[in-house]
């Protein structure tokens, strides 16, 4: 899992590099594909319930799941990156949200306080904590800064299938759901409005978007419980100890 | 990916729940209407199965060649759509 987490990561920097305005939301997508098998790995969500893409494309008011196609980056877009792939029957699974050119200093605080929600979610990962106890985290952090979180997906376990158990809800309240043990491995990812919680799912059955069509960001890590905290798979082992080879 | 919130397991808010009808053959009857069937296909030999409304308007008995429709939702489960002839 690390090895798939390490190679999505990677990906998606390169991603993130390639995202300028004029690029097909389809080249992204072949960028995406041909890392993943040049790397050795299977991309994880093209045929996933009849996914028909390697990598999820939400732009602006697009929550999660845009499919890749002709629509071109522009500048001033909010773009979510999700993506994910299987190595040795391991998964990996990882988002980030990205600017093209100059967005909004609005945009850039929505990115920001995500991704500060999902570090708030990944540091409630420890033995004896709940489930509920990251999606608290998440909540207050996102809530405080006046945005609000998305409640019809929620993130959820990883290891030898995309989606196991527990789902990870980004909201409710402390203390309640599964209790944490070391092992568990969690993909959390928090999906954050500008505007209302509601969202939708257009006719092609898998992009999400925001019922109000305000701005919307995404941040997804796959993390390990184990007995020192949590350990970000993407990263190395970070209590030392030399544990890296166990995943 | 995020997966869609609820009790309907993992995965895609509107991904279709597809039926696939495999044909096999009723190896015993158990409690409660439901038969294990023995499938044509190498991926899920054995099948625990209830049985249709029209299916049941004749009883089933072991050995009775049926089509059962499968659900990706539990792949130990089943349900007998109609008998083959």
């Amino acid at each position: 899992m690390h090895q798939a987490c390490r190679i999505v990561v990677e990906t998606l920097d390169a991603l993130a590099d390639a995202a300028a305005p004029g690029v097909p939301t389809r080249e992204l997508d072949r960028i995406a594909r041909e890392r993943i098998e040049r790397e050795g790995a299977r991309p994880a969500f093209l045929g996933y319930r009849g996914y028909p893409a390697t990598l999820c494309i939400s732009i602006n008011e697009e929550v999660v799941h845009g499919i890749p196609g002709e629509r071109r980056l522009k500048d001033g877009d909010v773009v979510g990156l999700d993506l994910g792939c299987v190595v040795d029957g391991f998964y990996g699974d990882a988002a980030r949200t990205v600017a093209v050119g100059h967005v909004s200093d609005e945009a850039r605080r929505l990115m920001r306080v995500t991704e500060e929600s999902l570090r708030a979610g990944i540091a409630a990962c420890h033995p004896g904590k709940r489930v509920g106890d990251i999606g608290h985290a998440v909540q207050t952090h996102a809530e405080g800064a006046g945005y609000s979180v998305v409640r019809e997906f929620v993130g959820h376990g990883i290891g030898t299938s995309l989606h196991e158990e527990p789902q990870v809800p980004n909201y409710g309240p402390p203390g309640r759901r599964q209790r944490l043990v070391p092992g568990m491995c969690l993909a959390i990812e928090p999906m954050v409005n500008v505007g209302g919680p509601a969202v939708r799912v257009l006719k092609d059955g898998w992009t999400a978007v925001t019922v109000d069509g305000s701005l919307s960001a995404h941040f997804e890590l796959s993390v390990a419980v184990t007995e020192e905290g949590p350990w970000i798979l993407s990263e190395p082992y970070p209590y030392g100890g030399g544990r890296e080879t166990h995943a | 990916m995020p997966r869609a919130a609820g009790g309907m397991g993992p995965g895609a808010p509107a991904a279709a729940a597809a039926a696939v009808e495999v044909p096999g053959t009723v190896l015993e009857s158990l409690p409660n209407a439901l038969y294990r069937v023995q499938l044509e296909t190498e991926a899920r030999p054995q099948v625990v199965a209830h049985v249709s409304g029209a299916a049941a308007l004749r009883r089933i008995l072991p050995g009775e060649a049926v089509v059962v429709e499968l659900l990706a939702y539990d792949p130990g489960r089943g349900r007998i759509v109609r008998r083959r002839f």
